[in-house]
């Protein structure tokens, strides 16, 4: 898929029309970090028609992931999901007990948002412009998607 | 057929690199040495060029205290270089034109990513990325012989990608105001940059490609000859300006 000829045929493109083709998918072959376990998730209810059709369009909602205990301390992702796409990240648990840590989270949070972009896309393998997080944000994102039914 | 596949995280030059390595004929064993290797090497980037470290080599030469013919041969050619991509660039990017001195920052970045793919190259990795908090350097594409599909971010939707690019091999490096907000000045001036809101250089060279991307901030449209030079014909820039969510690219 070559979604960056959409704007690439010419000079100038508006920003605006570039932002609508995010890519949609979740793709099962994203190369992503570390060690994965992938988690089938719990259904809540027997799948009745709607809500199988509701399924195809992807989940919704706010997901947790697991507490991951890290060197600098424990992490935990919260991820909100429209449609079947992330659209908000946030990291309601890390540590910053210590600048130094404060360094090092202000470097992760947005990288682990980069990571949750590679995870929607599997035609991304790397993401530029952007800063860099450790494994434990990964990990509690990955456990977060599994819950959501993403992974 | 992949023999051995890698990924590595590297805590330095106050960020967090990340190492992703594959090779046909190297084993695990043989690319973590590599990776090993690359890890001393970037740490001892750290202990020559950090301007953050008042013992580092770069601090004592900023403050006077030793001459360029004493420094690492390292450091010596990052100046030549440096005084390269000034000269390319028109004086947009000018390393000696900062508070304190000469800062190569913006420069060796890019230049250390591919001095760590040449370190890998030689224990046998093949499929190499190298991506120091947003800026990359790359080397012989995908394992299945396509070219790496980078995506650019959105200057201030972290979450969104605005712009693929696809890469087999070379460097790709942003500027703007990402997450450090804007440290970038306009060397004629003194003044914070004001001519794009982000701007993204891709080409053969890591440390070219970083100088001119923080460059191409600081020009802006006015910039946009440069990559019509006939020493930049293997580079181009994709750049957002300051107003107007528009994007553009000179060739």
């Amino acid at each position: 898929m070559k979604r960056a000829l959409l704007i690439a045929g010419g000079t100038v493109g508006g920003l605006g029309a570039v932002l609508s083709i995010t890519p949609p998918q979740f793709g099962s072959s994203s190369t992503v970090a570390g060690g994965i376990q992938k988690t089938t998730p719990t259904p809540t209810a027997a799948p009745t028609p709607a809500a199988a059709k509701a399924a195809a369009s992807g989940p919704s909602g706010t997901f947790m992931g697991d507490s991951i205990n890290t060197q600098f301390g424990p992490v935990q992702i919260q991820i909100t999901i429209s449609g079947g796409k992330i659209t908000h990240v946030a990291v309601p648990v890390y540590p910053n007990s210590s600048g130094r840590d404060q360094q090092i989270n202000s470097q992760a949070v947005p990288w682990l948002i980069q990571e949750a972009m590679k995870a929607q896309s599997s035609n991304i393998q790397g993401v530029g412009g952007a800063s860099y997080t450790s494994q434990g944000f990964y990990d509690s994102l990955v456990s977060a998607l599994a819950k959501a039914g993403m992974k | 057929m992949v023999r051995a596949r890698l990924q590595a995280e590297i805590e330095t030059w106050g960020t967090i690199l990340f190492i992703d390595v594959a090779s046909t004929t190297a084993g695990e064993d043989e690319l973590n040495t590599g990776i090993d290797e690359c890890r001393k090497y970037f740490y001892f980037v750290d202990e020559v060029f950090s301007t953050y470290k008042p013992e580092s080599e770069v601090s004592r030469l900023r403050a006077g205290k030793i001459k360029l013919e004493e420094c690492h041969p390292d450091l010596q050619e990052v100046w030549a270089l440096c005084e390269y991509a000034r000269e390319v660039s028109d004086g947009y990017f000018d390393p000696w034109c900062v508070v304190g001195g000469f800062d190569p920052s913006g420069y060796v970045k890019g230049w250390a990513a591919d001095k760590g793919i040449a370190i890998l190259k030689k224990h046998g990795a093949e499929n190499i990325q190298i991506n120091c908090a947003g800026d990359l350097s790359l080397a012989g594409g995908l394992e299945n012989g396509l070219p790496w599909n980078i995506g650019i971010r959105h200057p201030e939707e972290a979450h969104t990608v605005v712009k693929i690019f696809d890469i087999m091999d070379g460097a790709i490096a942003t500027s703007g105001t990402y997450e450090r907000g804007s440290h970038i000045r306009d060397p004629h001036t003194g003044l914070i940059a004001l001519g794009a809101r982000s701007a993204t250089v891709y080409g053969p060279d890591g440390g070219l490609a970083d100088a001119l991307a923080t460059a191409m901030v600081v020009a802006g449209r006015d910039g946009a000859y440069l990559f019509m030079k006939p020493e930049l014909e293997a580079y181009n820039c994709w750049v957002i300006d300051r107003h107007g969510d528009v994007a553009w690219s000179p060739k």
